[in-house]
């Protein structure tokens, strides 16, 4: 599908805006720096907001579902600042590195964690006209780079010197491993309906039909048993219960996170978050429709195709269908007991991955009669 | 051809064993070794149930052995026995076995009214004791439940139940004024009569608590990955189980028809067991082996259903009365020894008693049901992976108050 | 064939029960939560909850039956006779051994010892978990007169005793039986202002 965006030279949204704004005597270069220096921080600023919420989600989220309150005192309404008290007080803490510990790989774990989900969010859109990167790949891309947050986790069971954190991180890499492959071959599923590996425009492509109707998954029915192959890896990627055996808290004290404390710590929580999000974010994208609900479908239909209203029509909306997919792996952690490693080994191999390529040949079936009936 | 014959030289060096396997290949014993970890499940970790430390060797993932230490809890208890008076023991014995402290006080009591021959028990007393100590079994499966769901990784089921344990604590506070160590059902008797209502409210806990039992059913055990951590897991067959001595809900889940309260019964359990208000509920492999983690965890569950129908028969035929035989007040218990075994959540819980006549004991020996079922746990474990230990410790139910005294 | 039917049910037994224990959890995710935030709100405590004693100071009659009876010794008292009249000096239960077990307060004759419903034990310093159960130190006005009749009716058999033996013994002296009890009245006051 062609947009009707002219082509720019770097595909960032934001140096788009600046252009016209920058004075004569600024050299080209100095206004493509700035919109760099903005668009990451800006992705900071999301990256923290986001692990901020869920962490108070979280907290809720689990309170309720166990009978209880939660966070009550800090800030007033349900503890809301309570984020912010912890953050100070892990900025506060004492930062050890364990004796005997590799202070380099210690050290640079979690930056290298976090850098990964820093790298995949320059593919998430905001709005068809707020976006970080513009790409034509940008599915693939977040998939390549959110693999690289295994080597962080792994460097860091290694370098702890203990054992209980090596452990989580042998049960990382075989676990991430394996369920790569059900991720990226659920996914093939909706990219053969909607035809493309861009999140824009595969947004795009779910437009009409009362904003609802053109989802993916009412495109293409062999979507929805796609999506819950796709949930599953997620959960594994992303090392969410059912699958947080690198982190077992009742087994492993804390996996490959024991002997982090302090900011370090709350870096692999943030990673967490993030990577949640993510997932939510292409799950939204590909399966249900991205930008579209009843509301765009309605500003569409009264002819607005850009500008803020639009934007920020659909920023809202796919922020909360990320994080209603949030929200739903916040339930199942709570609901369901762990995995074995195993067995988790098990089930990505032996179950989500055939029935992953089993899905892709159905849905090519039914892409083939779904044109040649069209025609 | 040999080493020497293919002429390689190289910095791999094969070892010179070999063998033929039946299918006719040669297989090469490779020189390549690997050291087993040898890991602390220390004494503050989350999943051992206290303070007990299980040193752990793995090869990886596989546990190869496993050797427990104990004593951390120890607080010579029966020391103490030896030196204070019969009446003033009483507390001391709720704080073994902390979770079920009213058996563990009915266990007291029966064994030196087996000594004071004569000695009446008045039928409410009885029949108190029994509602008591029934409820306090389904508080103590209850937790074995909800800490056996925290170690496999579901983290709500244990909310759930100590939802319904607040509400038998509370039964508990309103009776005799404590939440965990009770020091209640006493020599000759109980302490104090029920407070008005407080029969009301056991009934109104029965009848709320099947619905509440059926969800704790549905969410965790139930649960195909449970099921599937859980079953064909530390497998302990009946013979096994016969020599090694266990008792209480690791027997019965092994398949082994033996239950203290029918078979040796104590207070009035002949009599409940002949008017058929609680059968002994047995592992069957349902899901998995016979005598399996998952058994074990359904023939608690299980027996707290067992309890209600207990509770339901005595709240039944409860009569107005006095709550304490005629003790005197210095108690001297007459010479002899004995030992009284009671059917306790977690075992047989067994006390020997020798006295000379005297103020105080002359031995108070305690057999906690934990520490002899503790024993399997260097059978079983080798073998599996690590996380099918927790299962495995986490299914045996063991309290190191009971273990360690 | 039972291969592929244990391969199907175990995929159907999996979503089967992740949805039942969704319902569950997303049951009581929409309820109200059942605890009380402590210490804004607070539970009843029942009667006959066994926590901090308190004496009934008037009654005790210092017979040291809850002290034989406390398993771990942890209930001292002092008190000084005068006749029938009790002055006492300290009851205290030392809490760092106490555990609240309930049995000091069956053995009491008077009943003047019971286990009440506070249980907040918050100290800065071990030695401030040494109670002292004592409602007031020293004694009610009533008692004292009572204490001090006592005392003189003492002192005066000592006295009429001491003269008797002194008349034994030697001639007849200035008689000084009417110093004594004007002496322990004196001595007396300067006591019981303290």
């Amino acid at each position: 599908m062609q947009s009707t965006e002219p082509t720019q030279s770097s595909g960032n949204a934001i140096l788009t805006l600046l252009e016209p704004l920058a004075p004569e005597w600024v050299p080209g270069w100095l206004v493509g720096l700035t919109a760099i220096g903005v668009s990451v921080g800006i992705v900071t600023g999301m990256i923290a907001l986001i692990a901020m919420f869920s962490v108070w989600l979280e907290r809720k989220v689990s309170a309720h579902i166990q009978c209880r309150y939660g966070p009550m005192y800090p800030g007033g309404w349900h503890g809301w600042a309570v984020v912010l008290a912890d953050g100070l007080k892990l900025i506060m803490k004492e930062d050890m590195v364990p004796k005997g510990a590799d202070r380099v790989l210690f050290v640079l774990a979690p930056a290298l964690v976090l850098a990964s989900i820093f790298g995949a969010m320059a593919a998430f859109p905001f709005a068809p006209g707020f976006y970080f990167a513009r790409m034509d790949l940008g599915i693939f891309m977040i998939l390549a780079i959110t693999s690289t947050t295994t080597i962080g986790v792994v460097m860091a069971g290694w370098a702890s010197n203990s054992k209980w954190s090596l452990f989580g991180a042998m049960r990382e890499a075989a676990q991430v491993v394996a369920y790569e492959i059900p991720l990226g071959i659920s996914l093939m599923v909706p990219l053969m309906t909607l035809g493309t590996f861009s999140l824009l425009e595969a947004s795009e492509a779910q437009a009409g039909g009362f904003g609802i109707f053109r989802w993916a998954i009412f495109q293409n029915p062999v979507c929805i048993p796609a999506f819950i192959i796709f949930w599953i890896a997620a959960l594994a990627e992303t090392k969410r219960a059912p699958f947080d055996l690198p982190e077992a808290e009742s087994e492993l004290v804390a996996g490959f996170m024991t002997e982090y404390s302090g900011i370090r710590w709350s870096f692999f929580f943030m990673e967490e978050y993030a990577a949640m999000f993510l997932m939510s974010v292409v799950a939204a994208v590909f399966f249900f429709g991205g930008f579209e609900s009843p509301a765009t479908w309605i500003l569409r239909a009264n002819g607005v195709e850009g500008g803020i209203v639009f934007g920020l029509v659909c920023a809202v909306t796919i922020v909360l269908k990320a994080f209603f997919g949030v929200f739903l792996m916040m339930w199942l952690r709570w609901t369901l007991p762990r995995v074995r490693i195993d067995q988790v080994m098990t089930m990505g191999y032996k179950y989500l991955t055939p029935l992953a390529l089993l899905l892709v040949l159905l849905a090519g079936v039914w892409q083939t009669v779904a044109v040649a009936i069209e025609n | 051809m040999t080493i020497e014959e293919t002429g390689q030289k190289g910095s791999i060096q094969l070892g010179t064993e070999s063998r033929i396997l039946p299918s006719g290949e040669r297989e090469f014993m490779l020189d390549v070794a690997t050291s087993d970890i040898e890991l602390n499940m220390g004494p503050q970790h989350p999943a051992t149930h206290g303070v007990m430390r299980l040193l752990i060797r793995t090869d990886g993932e596989l546990v190869t052995g496993v050797q427990p230490h104990l004593g951390f809890l120890h607080r010579c208890a029966e020391k103490i026995g030896e030196n204070v008076e019969w009446l003033q023991y009483l507390p001391y014995t709720d704080r073994y076995d902390y979770l079920a402290a009213m058996n563990n006080n009915l266990g007291y009591s029966l064994a030196v009214e087996k000594l004071m021959t004569g000695l009446e028990i008045p039928q409410r007393a009885t029949h108190l004791r029994t509602i008591c100590a029934e409820l306090n079994r389904i508080a103590s499966h209850l937790i074995a439940f909800g800490t056996y769901g925290l170690d496999i990784g579901a983290f709500t089921p244990f909310f759930y139940a100590f939802r319904e344990r607040e509400w038998i604590q509370a039964l508990f506070e309103k009776i005799c004024g404590a939440r965990l160590t009770y020091s209640y059902i006493r020599i000759g008797g109980v302490f104090n009569d029920s407070p008005p209502g407080w029969l009301q409210e056991v009934e109104r806990f029965c009848d709320v608590f099947e619905a509440k039992w059926q969800e704790y059913y549905d969410l965790l055990i139930l649960n195909h990955i449970f099921v599937k951590r859980t079953a064909n897991v530390g497998v302990i067959p009946p013979a096994m189980a016969r020599d090694f001595a266990l008792t209480g809900p690791m027997l019965r889940a092994s398949g082994i028809d033996f239950d203290l309260r029918r078979d040796m019964p104590y207070m009035d359990y002949g009599e409940i067991y002949e008017a058929g208000a609680f059968q002994i509920p047995l592992g069957s492999g349902e899901k998995g082996t016979v005598g399996d983690c998952w058994d074990r965890i359904y023939v608690r569950m299980k027996e707290m259903i067992e309890s209600l129908g207990i509770v339901r028969w005595c709240l039944g035929s409860i009569e107005d009365g006095p709550v304490i035989g005629d003790i005197p007040k210095v108690l001297r218990v007459p010479n002899g020894e004995c030992y009284v075994g009671i059917e306790n959540p977690r075992g047989e819980l067994g006390h020997y008693l020798h006295s000379d006549g005297g103020k105080i004991a002359i031995r108070c020996r305690v057999r906690g049901p934990s520490f002899v079922n503790l024993a399997v746990l260097e059978d079983i474990m080798p073998g599996t992976l690590l996380g099918d230990s927790i299962a495995i410790v986490g299914s045996i139910d063991i309290v190191i108050g009971e273990t360690d005294r | 064939m039972t291969a592929t039917k244990e391969y199907i049910g175990n995929i159907w037994d999996a979503l089967k029960s992740t949805v039942v224990g969704m319902r569950i959890t997303g049951k009581y995710l929409l309820k109200k939560p059942i605890t009380v935030q402590y210490p804004d709100e607070r539970l009843p405590i029942p009667d006959r909850y066994r926590g901090i004693h308190y004496l009934e100071q008037e009654k005790c009659i210092d017979c040291l039956a809850c002290a034989r009876a406390c398993p771990i010794d942890c209930i001292e008292m002092d008190a000084i006779r005068h006749g029938k009249e009790l002055e006492w000096v300290s009851f205290t239960l030392d809490y760092q051994k106490c555990m609240f077990c309930e049995l000091c307060v069956y053995p009491c004759p008077k009943d003047c010892i019971h286990m009440g419903t506070e249980f907040a034990l918050v100290t800065t310093d071990r030695s401030e978990l040494n109670f002292d159960l004592l409602s007031y130190k020293g004694m009610a006005r009533e008692a004292k007169i009572r204490m001090r009749e006592a005392d003189a009716k003492k002192a005066a058999k000592e006295a009429a005793k001491k003269a008797a033996a002194d008349e034994k013994t030697a001639e007849a002296d200035a008689p000084s039986a009417t110093d004594g009890p004007d002496e322990a009245r004196a001595d007396s006051d300067g006591e019981g202002a303290g």
